[in-house]
């Protein structure tokens, strides 16, 4: 089976799924960004206490807010985040995070379960990752750019 | 003219080195894209490029404007380095007061993993998938910046060729 069979036929679970950075509503910005350092993660979420996303606080809008107020990582994270972010189902098709992607232009989505309550974190790493698990042969093994190739010859 | 001649023992026979060749077969139209397409398949302008002695505040101010995740830093025509939200969390967010002013080689990434525009499309998804990092600066042989590759660009490459 291909990838486009694959991707229509196996769920969300079968990506590797983040933990992500779960804050309360009155941290600060401040404490937020210092756990998305540490866990390396590039968005915060905010939940209700069943474990409901109230919304997520993604590195892009960490940017827009120092730009027009750098003394806003003082203030609580409950009034920056983005509320109504797009979610996917753990059972949904792989293919829903491939449109969700898209059509909201968003880096991350929310995992959820059955009942709403939060199950992990993908995106578009994960769904490259899906990709080159499914064609090592063709992504894993590429040359990685970095050194470029030599402009003169070498040697005599 | 040559005055070889075949030895009476050879038969005449032409035999194409390559007739046992059997070309590979794809399972679908992504695969065949990913071995056969070139980074130049995948959309990689505009691209937001920016000088190593911008203060890092207008920098910031520019990924903002622009709505970009990502700057590429060139300096005499060479990519040196890029900026990104990831650096302004990692780096700037919460020391912004005593940063703000200085240039932003300071807390670029430097020497950034890139591809050439010739480069096979599987390699820009080899640098998000393998290395890690989100957007892949595509140069030519002299490293001068022709664009870049982000993870929404590579998204609607998929997507083009899921729908063949």
């Amino acid at each position: 089976m291909g990838l486009y069979d694959n991707i229509r036929n196996e769920v969300v679970g079968k990506l590797a799924l983040r933990d992500p950075v779960v804050v309360q509503e009155n941290v600060t910005i401040r404490d937020t960004v210092k756990a998305m350092r540490q866990e390396k993660l590039g968005c915060a979420i905010v939940l209700d206490g069943n474990r409901i996303p109230l919304g997520l606080f993604p590195e892009s809008e960490l940017t827009r807010l120092l730009s027009k107020n750098p003394a806003v990582v003082d203030e609580p994270i409950a009034n920056h985040i983005k509320k109504d972010w797009p979610t996917v189902k753990i059972t949904d098709p792989i293919a829903r995070v491939l449109d969700a992607l898209e059509s909201h232009n968003v880096r991350f989505l929310i995992v959820v379960d059955e009942q709403g309550q939060l199950a992990g974190l993908t995106g578009q790493k994960g769904l490259m990752e899906y990709v080159a698990e499914h064609f090592p042969g063709q992504v894993i093994v590429q040359r990685i750019g970095g050194k470029p190739y030599p402009v003169e010859r070498e040697g005599a | 003219m040559s005055d070889k001649k075949v030895p009476a023992d050879e038969p005449e026979v032409f035999q194409d080195p390559l007739q046992n060749y059997e070309p590979k077969v794809f399972r679908d139209s992504l695969e065949k894209a990913l071995a056969e397409e070139s980074v130049a398949a995948i959309q990689y302008r505009p691209v937001a490029i920016t000088a190593p002695d911008t203060p890092i505040y207008k920098a910031v101010e520019e990924l903002a404007n622009l709505q970009v995740a990502c700057l590429l830093v060139e300096e005499e025509g060479r990519l040196v380095g890029v900026f990104s939200d990831r650096d302004v969390l990692d780096k700037v967010a919460l020391e912004f007061e005593q940063l703000k002013d200085k240039a932003v080689r300071e807390v670029m990434t430097k020497d950034p993993v890139f591809v050439y525009e010739s480069d096979s499309s599987a390699a820009a998804l080899s640098v998000m998938a393998v290395n890690g990092f989100r957007h892949v600066p595509v140069t030519d042989v002299k490293q001068k910046v022709l664009g870049i590759i982000s993870p929404q660009r590579v998204t609607a490459f998929l997507r083009k060729h899921l729908q063949g």
